[in-house]
């Protein structure tokens, strides 16, 4: 990092001691996994720069924000609408929760036995380690699962959290349900940042974010690709830093990455040989900086070519109808885009399953892995109906259990080798 | 002294089975539920016999494993490995199955479990705060008074509802007072006695009968206390079990907490007190769905959010029984109630200033000396004697 943030940093409260060593971490694991790979694009210098900066300039942007009377909203889920914190003037950033610091302090709240994203984000808070969460003036929790659930009104202790109820299925009467919670979302930014929304100012951050999300999906469309023009660790690193930088930099940088992939891809260039085996990864999200299975995937020799993931896919493939006449219905709208979304805490969720097996005829792939975190209920039982569509339609299936330790990555790099030579001896 | 009535009510578990066969053979229509939200009252109503499908057994968990994580809470398991192993009669008998979207475990389970039997998934709101709570839960009830009338091919009406409401509130009062017969000291009924008795009356073919059983046993209890005789001594220090759901076969930690010297007084679980408190309205001008749905939504079961009403049912209840500490059971991998325990024990231990115990374990046996030891520190730290 350039600057000395030190002072800033302070200012905002945080940990010293423990948040140098996250900083020590980040850049070690950075370089041990990104820097290592062989023929990345030119273009994804921007994205290894903000990781680099990481602590440091969007940061001191979210002061600046904050400094000019603006607001800053935490979220830990794909649910929250980004669209409506922007319309009242607020910046959303997604909160990362992939590393396990303050794990002490956050049992002390919390169980062991829990999903390790949810102890992070409470160890992150309670250990003031993230300048994320430090600089965010509020969170906004759902009822996605159990555990966040219940963790959200242990939050509220230490920062003021707005609920939101996601329901559990897509009928009619749920999507009412979710139209009134977005409804009073937009009356709850309101009030909390004192803007009004209005459709001017929605329609813009509704465009924006459509054109956040499209040049996600181009780059997806990019790696149908064979050869794939772009590691799936650099694919997944672009798909978490879209969770929280400025919009329309993050815009303009990732649209000029696909224009050097589709040249890339003119030319025949690919990061692996075009024989290399195709990987789907599913399951529960990746946050930085848990890049454990797909460094293992990638550094067994495969490639991994799409993320059915919240850090992926599912953060991305539906954009919002941009021809609402009026405010109410582009809350519909709205609506209507974020339970689209296929989340393993619906019943049922077929159209995940479904998803998957069409995913993988168009991409190509050899296998699918799917991922789950440690205590995660609705992935890791949901993947006994993934085993058993992908079963009946032939696609061979991989599933791993995991947490943000390394202690099991020689075992999964076991696992998931013998599951390569079993895809290799399939295509030969 | 133990009441003599208790040794019908142990003999239920055959004489259950055995008239549920009866009535299948007369074409009874069963209908089996895994959760305290589903309401009775609707079966009751199409005429049909509701029967709790709550696993508490560790037989059938390995065979469940086989199919679900292992890192899942013990309830389900056992639940969902009845089923597949065939070897729950409750679960064979029943022609159409009411599950709850309870928690991310059992809401999952049963997209697994449909394939065997009809099933029909009730939706939970999240949380009761909200102002449409209750209207969108009444709706659930309307879609599920519809699928059973569909499936059971029965009609519901406002008569038979309102006959199964006073009949479920009866029994709600009957099984109440026979816990607040332990409001005594020393208590006159072991807690594990009082599980038994509550436990084995919920698979009575006819709720009449069952009530009347509970009915005798209050009165033998109140004999025996009015000799002043009671299982324990006096001064065997009074605990209050809360938590996760506890059933015959899967009493571990209420049998150790009484083996170890304790006298658990009251059970705030689905089978104890939580599910007797509430009554349904019977205000003939009502309608009874309504007055059902709202009913329902009053139990406080840690799977709402926020769930500020266990709190405050734990603080009165912990008056009302003269309770000395609360242990806090919490069933592996059950996050709702686990994440919860730290605001119980904010509760019981700060605001009430009494010792607080949470545990987490299974179904399995293979934690029973560290648990002993676990509690029998915990009872010896209040012993008053
Ligand atoms: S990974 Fe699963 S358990 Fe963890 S926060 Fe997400 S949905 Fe909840
Ligand atoms: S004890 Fe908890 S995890 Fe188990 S079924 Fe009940 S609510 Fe679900």
């Amino acid at each position: 990092m350039s600057n000395d943030y030190r002072p800033m940093w302070e200012s905002l409260g945080l940990d010293l001691e423990s948040h140098d060593q996250l900083l020590k971490a980040i850049p070690q694991a950075f370089g041990g996994v990104y820097m290592q790979q062989k023929n990345r694009p030119a273009e994804m210098e921007y994205f290894d720069f903000v990781v680099s900066e990481i602590h440091g300039l969007r940061i001191q942007e979210l002061q600046e924000h904050k400094s000019r009377g603006g607001k800053v909203v935490g979220a830990f889920c794909i649910f929250v609408p980004e669209e409506i914190v922007r319309a009242a003037g607020g910046i959303c950033v997604g909160l990362c929760s992939g590393a396990e610091i303050g794990t002490a302090q956050a049992e002390k709240v919390l169980p062991r036995n829990i999903c390790p994203l949810i102890k992070s984000f409470m160890g992150f808070k309670l250990g003031h380690v993230c300048p994320y969460f430090e600089s965010c003036d509020m969170v906004v929790g759902e009822t996605t699962c159990d555990g966040k659930k219940k963790a959200f009104e242990i939050l509220n202790d230490y920062i003021p959290v707005h609920m939101m109820e996601t329901p559990q299925m897509k009928r009619e009467k749920d999507k009412v349900l979710w139209r009134s919670e977005v409804r009073d979302f937009v009356t709850e930014m309101q009030q909390f940042t004192g803007n009004q929304v209005t459709y001017d100012s929605l329609q813009r951050a509704i465009i924006d974010v459509n054109g956040k999300r499209k040049v996600l999906a181009r780059l997806a469309e990019l790696r149908k690709n064979i050869p794939a023009p772009i590691s799936g660790k650099d694919s997944l690193l672009i798909e978490q830093i879209a969770m929280y930088d400025d919009v329309d930099r993050f815009t303009e940088q990732t649209t000029k990455l696909c224009d050097e992939l589709e040249k890339r891809t003119r030319a025949g260039l690919g990061v692996q040989e075009p024989g290399a085996l195709r990987i789907i990864v599913s399951g529960t999200p990746m946050a930085v900086p848990n890049w454990k299975v797909p460094h293992i995937i990638e550094s067994s020799g495969a490639v991994i070519v799409a993320e059915e993931l919240c850090t992926g896919l599912r953060y991305f493939e539906n954009t919002v109808d941009e021809d609402g006449s009026d405010l109410e219905q582009q809350v519909d709208a709205l609506a209507k885009r974020y339970l689209d979304i296929d989340c393993a805490c619906f019943t049922p969720n077929d159209a995940r399953t479904d998803k998957l097996v069409k995913l993988a005829e168009e991409y190509q792939a050899d296998g699918i892995i799917h991922c789950s975190l440690a205590f995660c209920d609705p992935y890791l039982v949901e993947a006994n109906r993934v085993e058993k569509v992908l079963k009946e339609h032939n696609i061979p299936l991989l599933r791993i259990e995991t947490d943000y330790g390394q202690e099991d990555s020689g075992q999964l790099k076991t696992r998931v080798e013998a599951f390569f030579e079993m895809l290799a001896a399939k295509k030969a | 002294m133990r009441p003599s009535m208790m040794n019908i009510f142990e003999n239920l578990r055959d004489q259950n089975i055995l008239d549920l066969e009866h009535a299948k053979r007369d074409n009874k229509k069963v209908v089996g539920m895994y959760c305290a939200y589903s309401p009775q009252e609707l079966v009751l109503a199409a005429g049909a016999i509701p029967v709790s499908l709550c696993g508490t057994s560790n037989k059938p968990v390995a065979a469940a494993e086989k199919v679900l994580p292992r890192n899942l809470c013990p309830l389900i398991k056992s639940s969902f490995g009845f089923a597949i192993t065939d070897t729950c009669p409750y679960f064979r008998f029943s022609d159409f199955l009411v599950a709850d979207t309870t928690c991310d475990g059992k809401k999952k389970m049963f997209e697994i479990l449909g394939s065997m039997k009809p099933l029909h998934v009730l939706q939970l709101p999240q949380g009761t705060d909200r102002p449409g709570a209750l209207g969108w839960w009444l709706e659930e009830i309307r879609i599920l008074k519809d699928k059973l009338e569909e499936n059971l091919e029965a009609t519901i009406d406002e008569d038979s509802l309102r006959a199964a409401i006073k009949l479920a509130n009866k029994e709600r009062q009957v099984l109440r007072r026979l816990h607040e017969m332990n409001r005594l000291d020393p208590a006159p009924l072991s807690g594990v006695d009082l599980l038994t008795a509550t436990w084995l009356r919920s698979f009575s073919v006819d709720k009449a009968e069952g009530i009347e059983l509970v009915e005798q046993l209050i009165e033998e209890i109140q004999e025996i206390a009015d000799k002043g005789l009671s299982p324990f001594r006096a001064g065997t220090p009074r605990i209050l079990l809360t938590g996760c759901p506890v059933g015959s076969g899967s009493e571990k930690v209420l049998k150790l907490l009484e083996e170890c010297g304790g006298s658990v007084v009251c059970l705030e679980n689905c089978s104890g007190i939580k599910t007797q408190v509430y009554l349904i309205d019977e205000d003939e001008s009502r309608d009874p769905l309504e007055a059902i749905a709202e009913r329902y939504l009053q139990i406080p079961c840690s799977c709402m959010s926020p769930n500020p009403g266990r709190l405050e049912l734990i603080a009165k209840l912990i008056d009302e029984y003269r309770v000395d500490g609360v242990v806090d059971l919490t069933w592996q991998a059950c996050h709702t109630y686990n994440v919860e325990a730290e605001l119980v024990r904010q509760l019981v231990k700060d605001k009430c200033g009494l010792p607080y115990l949470q545990l987490e374990t299974d179904y399995s046996t293979s934690d029973v000396e560290q648990l002993k030891t676990r509690l029998a520190a915990f009872i010896e730290m209040m012993d008053r004697s």
